[in-house]
């Protein structure tokens, strides 16, 4: 049923989460972007290119710095913090170093 | 762009009620950039011959399909129905856990909470959204969301009221902070009239809120 839901497309493809069913069938992602942001970040940290722990301490700055002023009303959404704490582990790690440069 | 104003009048069509705890719309302007972004960092790892697209494509199926909340909810059938794995699950839910063949990146250190009648526990991660993969699958959206992981801490009963789980004033709320160490899960109480009920059947009755601690399980 919930599955049911999810599939049609006026709810699926809603902005924002607002009547998204809360079972376990939830959407996780809300846009394309989102789904590729975190499988580059997993994909890497599983082929070792940096710690997972590299990556989620980013995260977890990202995500205070969006929180900072006011923590009700980030001013970026999660995945938006994913991928500043991606590009983060990457330029610290000089992943990109020779394109960027 | 945070500001926007939701429509709090909006009829909900569906059982579920509206979800709380949910994310700030994104502007399509936004979102465009932000999918150019992504697009730009994947062709220049690609390029790098760092990701590939086929093995990303894969990678997040598993984790929105394969990895889902039915792990978890197998993990809670078998501690209802095997009192000897329970035990093993309160004392080590990381070994106890890759009993039934679940574990890997995020879910190493596993620590399983009881809900009993006097004690009512809900996971949270105050400082990002460190969630159990494995046996959950990938967080809902609310569990990120800014809302939930501040206000579930100083008011965890008008957190679950929310989400329509009402807790009597005499049970205790416990309320357990992820890490980067360590994933809490629920093992929520077993509803009443279910005793004849196989480990199967049990399984297809935990949601994953349960387990969470926002919900309970109904009988069904």
């Amino acid at each position: 049923m919930t599955t049911d839901r999810l599939t049609r497309p006026d709810i699926a493809e809603m902005n924002g989460t607002y009547a998204l069913p809360r079972k376990s069938g939830e959407l996780v992602f809300h846009a394309e972007w989102e789904r590729r942001a975190f499988a580059l970040a997993v994909s890497l940290a599983e082929q070792g290119e940096f710690e997972w722990s590299a990556f989620q301490q980013q995260l977890i700055k990202a995500v205070a710095e969006a929180e900072r002023d006011d923590p009700l009303n980030p001013t970026r959404g999660y995945y938006e913090s994913w991928l500043v704490a991606l590009e983060a582990v990457l330029a610290e790690k000089r992943m990109l170093a020779d394109r960027t440069a | 762009m945070s500001e926007h104003d939701h429509d709090h009048g909006h009829d909900h069509p569906h059982n579920a009620p509206p979800n709380p705890y949910h994310n700030s719309e994104r502007s399509e302007a936004r979102n465009a950039e932000l999918t150019e972004r992504v697009a730009k960092l994947e062709a220049l790892l690609t390029e790098k011959g760092l990701v590939d697209q086929g093995a990303l494509d894969k990678l997040v199926d598993i984790y929105e399909n394969d990895l889902g909340p039915m792990n978890g909810a197998k993990v809670v059938a078998r501690a209802w129905t095997d009192p000897a794995f329970k035990q093993r699950l309160l004392e080590n839910a990381t070994a106890a856990i890759a009993e039934l063949g679940f574990g890997g990146l995020q879910g190493e250190h596993m620590v399983v909470v009881e809900n009993t009648p006097d004690v009512h526990n809900v996971v949270v991660c105050t400082l990002c959204s460190c969630y159990p993969w494995p046996v959950l699958g990938l967080p809902p959206t609310w569990y990120k969301d800014a809302a939930y992981r501040s206000r579930v801490v100083i008011d965890p009963r008008g957190v679950l009221a929310d989400f329509g789980t009402e807790i009597d004033d005499e049970v205790e709320m416990r309320v357990w902070d992820s890490s980067a160490e360590i994933r809490y899960l629920v093992l929520p109480e077993r509803p009443a009239g279910t005793e004849g009920m196989s480990e199967d059947q049990l399984a297809e009755l935990v949601e994953r809120d349960a387990m969470i601690g926002v919900t309970k399980v109904r009988a069904p």
